[in-house]
């Protein structure tokens, strides 16, 4: 690998009393990539990310960001680093904009134009006392601190949970621009979409252990489409069609997965059968798991 | 109504720890209190010396309460009743914040009144909690004098004023957290009233007027104006009387009445008191971990020195009338030349040196509340926000403890000012200012050790940071205050840093003391600081 690794931990196990919320992680984050960490929730991201920062001390294995060691060397490697938690909590007595220019300053001040820029386009209120925030906008709060300084390194927990689809468009442009600065970003999420369309590679983390790493394309089997179909009698001839998978009947339904290259031909078939009813979806996260990796073990 | 009971159940069982431990501490300290003047005191003699020692010196007045006679009951209803009736107030007050407004801040409310449920169900399952804690109380307390060697009767009696001083102050507090936004908030002012109810006794007591033979003080009107004084004119173990409990009944049933009604009109999330807009960027002082820690508590810590110098005032101000009234009754300055030969021009630095150590535990309290905003950071997530910033612990730890040390010197200093000033004014004696400020600041040392201590807990035990560093605090005021009455063993009372505090003016300065004091701090500090970067920030 030719580029620099940002982040690298190898066999990394965080124990809390007898469970294992990290069992042997190993995550390489390479430099201005866009690195999608997905996961059902409790698998472990927030609990990795919070020892990358260094809130957190790793029971075993190694960590390392910007080669370093993050429990002794928090403070260099967050000078680099912007991060937006998960669940943001906000100082109830502080403004937004006072809460803003707080997390900024610490981190060595803010660019006044970019800070107002944000401020607009997330179209957020920054005199108002941050305990009448609501959820989107304490995220809003941590997002505008998080972009108004140029970083390294952009840690991102679940960050757009809370926003509403104009806002995340918002999001999806900082992140873009973000990689444009050749910045290496880490998106938590738990929603697939977002990370196919933000993301040039993907760890899939299940039960504190990385069960998937890779680009899109060699995870191309986790951007199936789910059909469901009615009306439709012979499932032979669609099992027949290159890219379809997991063809199975109930009653008079017919359920299949099926790449984004077999579609055209899969609806030609469907047309041609006469199907009376058709309903197509993006397979979620959580059915891909259950699919995939339930019956791995 | 089964819905209220539901809610009921569930806030019983939240609090079964919290409560189960504030009834048994109090009971304890009825129990303790009740068998120490049992034994130590047998002796009517014994006793004459010690009421004596109350009618001579309003400085006990005004801290402790009124004597009733020379009876064990009395004797032990004189030095307990007045703590034992705050404590009960406390226990009231927070119990109604933790489970009304504080809830619904934290938007837990909301999720109940999604349910079919009648808008003020949860205040009326509170109200029906405080009573039954409150009932509990008088139980445990009955039982805790009765066993310790009082009369059963009177016990009785007593008990039923602690619970009912703590019943007024679930009414209190019901309609406290109408009117504030903010669970932090309605406990400070909740709490502030209850400190008002024992100051405006306390004035009334200390200038009550003692009876010919100098065994009862009857208080003037002005404890009429304070529940805990209606608790205390039952007068138990003399001529016991119900009446005044009527009126904390009839006080409670108005203020919860009134609540219920707020409550039931009101929005959810909404307060009579509520946000204004504020600044759009911060200012200089908010862009640092430093000026971030001062940002947090400098509102509670306006509260606290608000409090000292109504606190000061009174002192300063009572201390003068109350020695030129003993000085005005023959028979009382007598005793006093009997008791100190020679001294009564003192009277007024007795007075004042008591209530400036009062001002100690206060200005304790205050710098252990804000240490305990690193806690409650950590807890609720905002520590993550800071430390994900190039801050290491140590820095933002060290900030928090400046700014703690830094409100232990503004509540002693505010004290010692304030009551210097008040004193001044009276005596046109200017240098009085800087003597009590100095006073003052004798127990600056004592209770910055309590703000350290309270780090290092935080730094090795986070999770029970809020109860061990406010229970520390209580035991060493318990110790300081009742320590010599319950005999307890010497080496206990030294544990307690209250207890090397000089009561200057009364007292020399204990210079080596101060010393060892303030290198206990250092060294706690310290070992704080290191010990909090080897754990993990948890919520």
């Amino acid at each position: 690998m030719s580029a620099e690794l940002i982040i690298e931990t190898s066999s990394l196990v965080k124990r809390f009393g007898r469970a294992n919320a990290l069992d042997g992680l190993d995550l390489h984050v390479t430099e201005g990539e866009v690195h999608g960490f997905l996961g059902p929730n409790g698998a472990g991201k927030s609990t990795t990310i919070r020892v990358l920062l260094g809130l957190m001390k790793s029971t075993a294995g190694t960590a390392r960001v910007f080669g370093l060691d993050p429990w002794s060397q928090s403070v260099t490697i967050n000078r680099d680093i912007a991060y937006v938690p998960g669940d943001v909590s906000l100082w109830p007595n502080l403004t937004g904009g006072e809460a803003i220019d707080l997390l900024t300053s610490l981190r060595g001040g803010a660019d006044a134009q970019r800070r107002a820029q944000l401020i607009e386009e997330f179209e957020f209120d920054p005199r108002k006392k941050a305990r009448t925030y609501s959820k989107g906008n304490r995220q809003k709060v941590a997002l505008i601190a998080a972009f108004a300084r140029q970083a390294q390194l952009y840690i991102l927990d679940e960050p757009s949970s809370g926003l509403d689809p104009l806002m995340e468009s918002v999001f999806r442009r900082q992140i873009e621009r973000a990689r444009h600065d050749g910045a290496t970003v880490l998106l938590s999420s738990h929603i697939l979409s977002e990370v196919e369309q933000l993301c040039d590679r993907v760890t899939i983390i299940r039960a504190g252990v990385a069960v998937e790493s890779g680009t899109l394309a060699d995870l191309r089997h986790l951007s199936r489409t789910s059909f469901r179909v009615s009306g439709v009698a012979d499932t032979s001839a669609l099992q027949s069609i290159d890219g379809v998978h997991d063809v199975y009947q109930v009653g008079d339904t017919v359920e299949c997965e099926v790449d984004a290259g077999a579609i055209p031909a899969v609806l030609t078939e469907l047309a041609a059968q006469g199907a009376s009813a058709v309903t197509a979806a993006p397979a979620s996260l959580e059915s891909l798991f259950l699919r995939h990796y339930s019956t791995a073990q | 109504m089964r819905a209220v009971m539901l809610l009921l159940a569930t806030q019983a069982r939240r609090d079964r720890w919290v409560l189960s431990i504030w009834i048994g501490g109090i009971g304890l300290l009825g129990l303790a209190v009740g068998g120490a003047i049992t034994t130590s005191f047998a002796i009517e003699a014994e006793r004459a010396s010690i009421v004596a020692l109350f009618v001579t010196n309003p400085a006990f007045l005004f801290l402790r309460g009124l004597p009733d006679g020379l009876s064990i009951g009395a004797v032990a209803f004189l030095q307990g009743f007045s703590f034992t009736a705050v404590l009960a107030a406390l226990m009231s007050t927070f119990l109604v914040v933790r489970h009304t407004r504080a809830d619904e801040e934290l938007g837990r409310a909301e999720l109940l009144c999604s349910t079919p449920l009648r808008r003020n169900a949860e205040l009326r399952a509170t109200i029906i909690l405080g009573f039954l804690a409150n009932a509990s109380l008088v139980v445990v307390v009955a039982a805790g004098y009765t066993v310790g060697g009082l009369p059963f009767g009177g016990s009785i009696v007593a008990a039923l004023a602690v619970g009912s001083v703590g019943l007024f102050f679930v009414g209190v507090a019901a309609v406290v957290v109408q009117a504030l936004p903010t669970g932090r908030g309605s406990n400070g002012v909740a709490a502030a009233l209850v400190g008002v109810a024992y100051l405006v006794r306390g004035i009334g007591d200390a200038l009550g007027t003692p009876n010919a033979q100098l065994t009862q003080v009857t208080p003037s009107w002005i404890s009429w104006l304070s529940p805990i004084g209606w608790g205390q004119a039952t007068r138990p173990y003399s001529e016991p009387m119900l009446t005044p409990l009527l009126l904390l009944l009839a006080g409670f049933a108005v203020l919860a009445g009134t609540a219920l009604v707020v409550r039931s009109r009101r929005d959810l999330d909404s307060s009579l008191v509520s946000d204004r807009a504020g600044a759009s960027t911060a200012r200089f002082g908010g862009r640092s971990v430093l000026g971030l820690a001062w940002r947090l508590q400098r509102a509670t810590l306006l509260g606290w020195c608000v409090g000292v110098v109504v606190l000061g005032a009174i002192a300063g101000g009572l201390g003068p009338v109350v020695a030129q009234a003993l000085q005005d009754n023959p028979s009382l300055s007598a005793l006093i030349g009997n008791l100190v030969p020679g001294v009564t021009a003192d009277i007024v630095d007795t007075f004042t040196a008591a209530l400036l150590g009062i001002g100690g535990v206060l200005a304790a309290a205050a710098g252990v509340q804000a240490v305990l905003r690193l806690r409650t950071e950590e807890a609720e997530g905002r520590a993550e926000l800071v430390l994900a910033t190039p801050v290491s612990r140590v820095r933002w730890v060290s900030a928090t403890l400046i700014v703690s040390g830094a409100s232990v010197l503004a509540v002693c200093t505010t004290l010692g000012l304030a009551t210097g000033v008040a004193i001044a004014q009276s005596s046109a004696d200017m240098t009085a200012i800087a003597r009590f400020t100095s006073a003052a600041l004798a127990h600056a040392p004592a209770a910055v050790v309590f703000v350290a201590v309270t780090a290092l807990v935080f730094a090795v035990l986070p999770r029970l940071t809020i109860a061990l560093g406010w229970g520390l605090l209580v035991i060493g005021l318990v110790i300081g205050q009742f320590g010599e009455l319950l005999q307890l063993p010497q080496w206990l009372q030294d544990v307690s840093p209250f207890h090397h505090s000089s009561a200057v003016p009364v007292e020399d300065l204990d210079v080596v003391a101060v010393l060892i004091l303030l290198g206990i701090t250092g060294v706690v500090a310290v070992a704080a600081i290191v010990l909090v970067r080897r754990r993990d920030i948890t919520a």
